[in-house]
């Protein structure tokens, strides 16, 4: 079994609403100093395929559902 | 074709949830509407409930937070039609029958490649993204759009071109956006294939900022067609207004209330184009 | 598990264990009844020790916790029943359906709306986002239960004051506890695609350790589609639907039944539930259509208590008791205890009952829609639940001893009802402009549209007057939200909250007549007729005398309004122990009043329409300034409570409905916080409008009477010039003419005294405290 961690971010560029409003919302609650917030997506995988083939799997995976190319990147890594 | 034969394919899966307004909007109308679970146009349903998507002549995603929107808004949903439905998707559009996505069914569009769809039917990979409006907030307000198409798009046949309707929004993820790399030739593309359907305005219809841009979209673009004109995504809700009754400020504006509302055209076109194409 | 003395585990390959209440001292069981987390009273176990003597065995812990959720105060309203008996339970009206999970009423010669609203305070309180979700996932399956189809959701909120930085140890500073349920209620409806439509934000400093989560569903069907929650007989079989079963919301009720503590969160993590909503909507989807197919007995909805309430509850209602294989349930995660399966509360569950030869058929409806669906168990003739795991009996209980719950009246004691206390006079600034502004910007009444427009309050397209009126990007508010259920007719249903926690808790009896008054008002000012009620009671600990006093006025004065007004409550819910160390939140009898519109064509909103329209306040103004919200922000105390007097309110609604009919009504607006200036104000608003009056027909009153003044039963109405004649003649004594609907200033004189606002700076006032604390 391979664990693979897949993660999502906004491409370089792409505003981040969802980390501005929660940075705004921590600092409504009294907390200081936040320079900012950025929101990452990441899925975890336990997966029963070989692990020589997982990365290109994980990879084909992000292509088909997890990213969209027009605003996120992502990465793979096997664990 | 006569209207009462025109059959409509509502299309849905867990968490799609504006389908009976969807089905009642067509149903005013006098088409004949079916509500369809994704299942049953790819085999996966006992045989009574098996259909065809080649059956129908007009293919409507509704609104909703299909398979919760989890992901991204509509990924799930396109993920699963391009797998089982792919190419009777593409025959269908090739075929120059109507389809139509409305809020998350644009969503759903956008992910699947049907939209803005430059070069081939279905994209690859999604050519766009609907993505977090800028407020970072769900945004349930009456929105007003002015009609930019120069004929090209079915759905909007019978609406003058700079004609403002008040159609009412409500989303999350309705902020259109293009690879920054390809923003401007996208969005030159877009004007020269006649592809901008609808952009927000305000009041006085002029192009104008949050909240009458209720997301952020680039160029303020709420709705968009295929270059054919055939496929239409947009984020306000037509089935909404389909009466004078559903508007914000029907009590202030005079006139009967069960006239019709400024979504009705939309239905109204769509079914004009097929009656008289089919 | 139990003290060790006291429990022996049975010799099964799983965990079970009998518990040994015969040879147990009172300490042993008071001590037991913690560690197991029961919450019963040494009484009550007496009682389940002498029907276990009877029956010569020793309980196991499965029957021991089955007891203690039925006969919680959350499932048996045992301290409050024998007061709704008296004040609320006999109330007859023709139109009551049904009165199940919720209250089913006739809408028209062929359909019926189900209405039910109830609390989930203490789980939003400890998770904010969870417990509302799961709230409005519980209201849901009531109203689904009666076979209805849900189409609006109403949520009226308390929290303590946004502004607070600093509070108690184990208790969350209320503007995360603001912004987490309502994202949770946002999430969860939103998702489901019911509209909320209706509802309210209170703030109150007594909320800060309670908040109060109330949440109601209104459901349409047609009248022959009606269930009952009831197994139809022998033959029958229960197929539990939804989620899956896991160790998420164990001892939900046991914990709603008891103060909050500071400890409180780490006790009870495993009380809040997770709610899923992509479960939840096709579950919606499956049961309908089960229905729509006569394919089902009944449903009943897995709440509180969850398998443990609800398998009893179906088949004692048809008479019947049921045989439930507890290890067919299906389950989260591997390794539960049956008590655990037998208790948990995970979401998304419902129960169905059907003839066996139906079984196929709804099994493949829910299939289509990959919702698990599992039979569980058959119904039996004899009045008891057994429960079978692995081939071992683990549970026989006669159903009429674990249903029928203990009941208290327990004493009651008035408070100082500070009706009786000299009056203080608020401290109140030089100008009335400055009082009006920050009373618009008062919390309580400042728009609520950071809420309003993140639920999506308009899915189902059904939604024809909506909770923001007027201009678009201009609004004000609503009294009341109008559906209109049926695609094929104009009738429509008015939905409305009415609730004053301050009236309440210095007058409860009239606290509780102004919320019936309130919820008609808001109805009456669309052109609704009041039609129904059901209310969420919101009180503290029933145990202290002044609390439960508290409780049986606020019962009694809605109990009266209903049956002076012909209407129906055909549901209802208590939530008492809304107390910390802190103090009890204040007294919150929450009514959801539902009003039928003959024709929503001829509905009003509040927005005033066109220049030059004449206005007239509806209804005698009085000294009435007890708790109102001047008194409250400038510092005055005492005096009364608006009472209500039932006959003038009717006479009112008839004279105000005909208008409305006739077409001569251009916008109303019920006056309620804040009195009329904010009435006015409000109005001006909506309809980017403004005022000119003078406030000489009002008689002779102090100024401030005239313009903050909560009396109850009283509307201002915008008339359409050309028809004032036509109006006078029709209202007669009831409308006192103030003035008429000016362009874009609010300007009022009286004696001496004058307002003039510009309709902008009260806008300003009005629409950003909320945006600059929520964000």
């Amino acid at each position: 079994m391979v664990t693979a961690e897949i993660r999502i971010e906004l491409k370089h560029g792409v505003a981040d609403p969802e980390g501005e409003n929660t940075k705004k919302a921590l600092e409504l609650l009294g907390f200081k100093g936040i320079r900012s917030v950025k929101t990452v997506k990441v899925f975890e995988m336990d997966l029963d395929i070989p692990a020589s083939e997982a990365a290109s799997v994980c990879e084909e995976m992000s292509r088909k559902l997890l990213a969209n190319p027009v605003i996120q990147t992502f990465r793979v890594q096997l664990k | 074709m006569k209207l009462e034969e025109i059959k409509v394919c509502i299309l849905r899966i867990e968490g799609t949830n504006c389908e009976q307004e969807a089905y009642d909007a067509f149903k005013a109308l006098g088409a004949d509407p079916e509500k369809v679970h994704l299942k049953q146009l790819i085999g996966r349903s006992p045989g009574e409930l098996r259909r065809e998507l080649d059956e129908y002549q007009v293919l409507m995603l509704p609104g909703g937070f299909s398979a919760g929107d989890y992901v991204r808004a509509g990924a799930i949903f396109a993920a699963r039609m391009k797998s089982h439905l792919a190419a009777d998707l593409e025959n269908f559009i090739a075929s120059g029958r109507p389809v139509l996505g409305i809020c998350n069914g644009f969503q759903i569009l956008v992910e699947l490649g049907v939209l803005p769809s430059f070069d081939e039917i279905m994209s690859e990979a999604p050519q766009a993204a609907l993505y977090t409006n800028v407020s970072g907030r769900f945004e349930c307000r009456p929105s007003y759009l002015k009609h930019e198409n120069h004929g090209k798009c079915v759905f909007t046949s019978l609406l003058p071109r700079g004609e403002i309707v008040a159609i009412p929004v409500a989303h999350a993820e309705g902020n259109l956006r293009f690879p920054s790399e390809s923003e401007e030739e996208f969005l030159m593309r877009l004007e020269e294939n006649d592809q901008v359907v609808f952009r927000y305005v305000d009041p006085n219809g002029d192009y104008a900022g949050y909240p009458w841009c209720p997301n952020g979209a680039i160029g303020n673009i709420a709705g968009i067609c295929n270059p054919e004109g055939n496929v239409l995504g947009m984020m306000p809700h037509p089935e909404r207004a389909m009466f004078r009754y559903q508007h914000p400020d029907w009590t202030r504006s005079g006139g009967k209330p069960d006239a019709p509302g400024d979504g009705h055209v939309i239905f109204r076109s769509v079914l004009d184009h097929v009656s008289k194409r089919f | 598990m139990g003290s060790k003395e006291l429990t022996r585990k049975r010799a099964v390959p799983f965990p079970l264990f009998e518990v040994d209440l015969f040879s147990a001292s009172p300490d042993e069981l008071r001590e037991m009844s913690k560690t197991m987390g029961l919450n019963l009273s040494l009484e009550e176990l007496e009682t389940v020790k002498a029907y276990f003597k009877a029956r010569g065995r020793l309980p196991t812990d499965v029957e021991l916790q089955s007891i203690a959720q039925a006969w919680s105060e959350h499932c048996c309203y045992k301290s409050s029943k024998c007061f709704l008996r008296e004040h609320i339970f006999g109330i007859k009206h023709p139109d009551v359906l049904a009165k199940g999970d919720a209250g089913v009423m006739a809408f028209d010669d062929e359909h019926a709306y189900a209405l039910r609203v109830e609390s989930h305070n203490h789980p939003s309180a400890i998770e904010p986002y969870g417990g509302a979700a799961t709230g409005i996932g519980g209201i849901v399956r009531d109203v689904l239960a009666m076979g209805a189809q849900p189409i609006a959701l109403v949520d009226p909120l308390f929290f303590g004051p946004l502004d607070l930085m600093s509070v108690p140890q184990g208790v969350k500073l209320p503007k995360y506890l603001a912004q987490g349920v309502v994202a949770g209620i946002r999430d969860y409806g939103n998702r489901i695609g019911i509209p909320t439509v209706a509802g309210g934000m209170f703030f109150d400093p007594s909320y800060t350790g309670n908040c109060l989560v109330n949440v109601g569903c209104i459901g349409f069907l047609r009248k022959d589609k009606l269930l009952n929650n009831a197994v139809r007989g022998v033959g029958d079989v229960l197929i539990l639907v939804g989620g899956r079963t896991g160790r998420d919301g164990i001892h939900g009720v046991t914990f709603a039944s008891a103060e909050l503590s500071s400890r409180s969160e780490d006790e009870s993590r495993g009380a809040v539930q997770l709610g899923d909503p992509i479960t939840k909507e096709p579950t919606i989807h499956a049961c309908l259509e089960v229905n729509e197919r006569g394919l089902v007995s009944g449903i009943k909805d897995l709440g509180g208590g969850g398998l443990s309430c609800v398998v009893g509850e179906i088949a004692l209602a048809g008479g019947c008791g049921a045989v439930v294989q507890l290890d067919k349930v299906p389950l989260k995660e591997a390794g539960l205890a049956p008590w655990e399966i037998w208790v948990s509360e995970s979401q998304e569950r419902m129960m169905l009952a059907s003839p066996k030869e139906n079984v196929e058929s709804i099994l493949e409806v829910f299939d289509l829609w990959d919702v698990p669906a599992t039979v569980i168990g058959e119904v039996v003739k004899e009045q008891k639940v057994s429960l079978i795991f692995q081939g071992e009996e683990v549970f026989d209980l006669d159903l009429d001893f674990l249903t029928k719950g203990p009941e208290y009246c327990r004493p009651t004691a008035a408070s100082n009802v500070s009706t009786l206390l000299p009056v203080k006079e608020p401290q109140l600034p030089e100008s009335w402009n400055s009082v009006i502004l920050s009373t618009l910007a008062d919390p309580n009444i400042a728009c609520k549209d950071w809420a309003i427009m993140q639920y999506d309050h308009e899915v189902r397209a059904s939604t024809v007057i909506k909770p923001l009126q007027g201009k678009p990007g201009l609004h004000g508010p609503a009294d009341a939200t109008v559906l209109k259920p049926r695609t094929d007719s104009f009738r429509g249903l008015a939905i409305a909250i009415g609730v004053n926690p301050w009236f309440t808790s210095q007058d409860p009896y009239n606290g509780g007549r102004s919320a019936v008054d309130e919820a008609c008002r808001n109805i009456i000012a669309v052109g609704g007729r009041p039609h129904a009620l059901t209310d969420c009671l919101n009180f503290g600990n029933p145990e202290k005398p002044e609390r439960l006093f508290e409780f049986k006025e606020a019962v009694r004065g809605i109990g009266e309004m209903a049956r002076d007004l012909d209407l129906a409550v055909p549901s209802g819910n208590v939530s008492f122990y809304n107390e910390t160390a802190q103090g009890p939140a204040l007294p919150t009898p929450t009514v959801l009043g539902v009003g039928i519109v003959e024709d929503i064509r001829k509905c009003v909103t509040t927005d005033f329409k066109v220049e030059r329209n004449p206005v007239y306040v509806i209804g005698e103004t009085r000294e009435e300034m007890g708790a109102s919200a001047l008194y409250r922000r400038y510092g005055g105390s005492g005096g009364s409570v608006p009472a209500v007097d039932t006959s003038v309110l009717r006479s009112r609604m008839d004279l105000l409905l005909g208008a409305m009919s006739k077409g001569l009504i251009r916008s109303c607006h019920d006056c309620s916080d804040g009195g009329l200036a904010i009435t006015l104000a409000e109005m001006c608003l909506g309809g980017d409008l403004g005022f000119e009056g003078d406030l000489g027909a009002l008689g002779d009153l102090p100024t401030a009477v005239k313009l903050f003044s909560e009396t109850n039963s009283r509307f201002v109405v915008e008339v359409e010039l050309s028809r004032a004649g036509e109006f006078e003649a029709l209202a007669k004594e009831h409308a006192f003419r103030i003035g008429s609907v000016g362009r874009s200033r609010m300007t009022i004189r009286d004696k001496g005294a004058a307002v003039d606002l510009k309709t902008q700076a009260m806008r300003r006032a009005w629409s950003e405290p909320l945006w600059r604390s929520l964000g």
